[in-house]
């Protein structure tokens, strides 16, 4: 997965700094609008939008694409209010990568970022989406995203927040269909925030496969709720695993895994943990020069990528 | 003067007395051979030179380059020069080792680039015994110590890492670099000519000598069997 700074070194297919569109990329086999453009000039598309909306991008890959596509929205002014809905869709058989990237450019901006986004992957189409938050600590961040997965497609979905906001409140909606796959990755590193995760997985296909990886990280009075959850509708296969580390007293982490089964033949399960730093390895690095909260550090960074 | 001097060192740990009163010098460029059976308190002497926290002192001097340094942080042992060599280090899932190096110094040790598979690894995650060591002794030559410890850097090793090993020990030795390595075979010490020996029992160091051929003969025809007799002697 890409870190943020590659991301914010590479040149994005679609950029918007506050609410104004400052970039978007033009190529044969991929439409980028705003999603406002895409609302008033291509009909179809006002299905899956929830009313006109204010502002986002709108991707849809029409052919075999052999670069990532690249978008960045950002927070620049103090005190701006994105509201955003943002739709991919990827059309059949098409193998996509996307890294997107949503950040404040400085940590005392107090900036409000609402975003609804929807992708669609049509059938046998796949799609690797890294999507990264830096967010400044007097933030308040609400992406709210569902992923639609028709036949045979495939997600790999990596989240990463290493720089989280002050409220932080994430909605993700999977819907699977037949012989579709998606990997959910969450990677979360609480720090003095408030942090709420609502993940629903259905699988709604016969053949559907899901696993979902949440690693949380609590310190510096964090509140973190994580609830997760995959619904069997058909014979399929699915997996939470719940990851989270305490680094501190003053936090919170509750870690809700959740399984629903309506069909007998789905196998579905779950795991989860919370812990604390091993002493051993934050010994180990003290032993190597490194001062606790170096070495703490370095912990949590690996504990979150591996 | 001793780089590293230690004076009737008694150290617990869950409780447990496990050094009872060890002795022992170290002058600057010397290396020090330390052997012993089992459980008899080598490793934990390496710990507690090095400061990990869960080896208590109870009584007793460590004093390095002049300083007693038996109330200093583990980091800051470091930095007064003194590196440990693990037996058996943690698994550091997600850290790369090329990460851990850049962190612990922007001096390399000059053996990465015999080991560039190894940095692009998670540190010590499905690493051989060979791989363990070969990326301890990277680390810890990147922090260019005064003092190494060794603690069974032999135990693991095919005969060519144990050659590249011992090469790598060697040359530091020659730049002046002081040793203690603590070893339960002893095979390696032919390799490294250690300048004194010394054999550790029950807690003790109780006995040391300059001739380690005579002393690895001795255990190798009796085990620590006479060492056990010159103890109640």
């Amino acid at each position: 997965m890409p870190s943020a700074d590659s991301v914010k070194k590479c040149n994005p297919d679609f950029l918007l700094i506050d609410n104004d569109v400052k970039f978007i990329n033009k190529s044969e086999e991929v439409l980028i609008l705003s999603s406002i453009d895409a609302w008033n000039s291509l009909n179809w598309t006002k299905k899956y939008f929830d009313g006109k909306p204010k502002g986002g991008y709108f991707i849809w890959v029409k052919k075999q694409i052999d670069f990532p596509l690249s978008t960045c929205v950002n927070i620049a002014s103090f005190e701006v209010k994105q509201d955003l809905q943002n739709l991919m869709v990827i059309e059949e058989g098409i193998k996509a990568k996307a890294n997107v990237l949503c950040s404040s450019l400085k940590n005392n901006l107090l900036g409000t970022h609402r975003a609804k986004g929807k992708l669609i992957l049509k059938n046998g189409a796949s799609l690797e989406y890294n999507h990264i938050h830096k967010w400044g600590s007097m933030d308040n961040v609400f992406p709210d995203y569902e992923f639609i997965l028709e036949t045979g497609s495939s997600l790999d979905y990596n989240y990463s927040n290493m720089f989280p906001p002050k409220e932080l409140n994430i909605k993700n909606k999977i819907i699977c269909g037949d012989n579709s796959s998606v990997n959910l990755s969450i990677s979360i590193n609480g720090i003095d925030s408030n942090i709420k995760i609502k993940e629903e997985v259905f699988l709604s296909g016969k053949g559907a496969q899901a696993i979902s990886k949440l690693k949380l990280v609590g310190r510096k009075n964090s509140n973190i709720v994580a609830e997760s959850s995959i619904i069997a509708k058909e014979k399929s296969k699915g997996h939470i695993d719940c990851q989270s580390l305490m680094i501190d007293n003053k936090s919170k982490i509750s870690s809700i895994p959740l399984l629903v089964c309506e069909n007998k033949d789905a196998q579905i399960t779950h795991e989860a943990s919370i812990g604390r730093v091993s002493e051993e390895q934050l010994n180990y690095l003290r032993a190597r020069g490194l001062n606790e909260k170096q070495a703490i550090d370095l912990i949590v960074s690996g504990f979150l990528k591996a | 003067m001793s780089l590293l001097e230690i004076k009737n060192l008694v150290v617990e740990t869950n409780g447990k007395v496990i050094l009872n009163g060890v002795d022992l010098k170290i002058k600057t460029g010397e290396v020090f051979a330390l052997l012993g059976p089992n459980a008899s308190g080598k490793s934990t002497l390496a710990k507690t030179i090095m400061g990990l926290p869960e080896y208590k002192i109870k009584k007793g001097e460590i004093v390095f380059k002049g300083k007693d340094i038996k109330r200093l942080a583990l980091e800051k042992r470091v930095k007064e020069g003194i590196a440990l060599v693990f037996q058996n280090p943690p698994a550091l899932q997600g850290i790369k080792l090329e990460k851990l190096l850049n962190l612990i110094s922007k001096k390399k040790s000059g053996y990465e680039e015999k080991h560039l598979n190894l940095l692009e690894r998670d540190v010590n995650v499905n690493f051989s015994g060979g791989e363990k060591k070969i990326s301890e002794l990277m680390q810890v030559l990147a922090l260019n110590p005064d003092l190494m410890i060794l603690d069974e850097i032999d135990s693991g090793l095919d005969i060519k890492k144990r050659e590249e090993v011992v090469n790598i020990i060697k040359e530091k030795v020659k730049d002046g670099m002081s040793v203690l390595i603590i070893t339960h075979q002893g095979e390696i010490l032919e390799q490294i000519n250690p300048n004194r020996v010394g054999i550790t029992m029950e807690g003790k160091i109780i006995c040391e000598s300059t001739d380690f051929r005579k002393v690895l003969k001795n255990i190798k025809e009796n085990d620590y069997a006479k060492c056990r007799q010159c103890k109640k002697m």
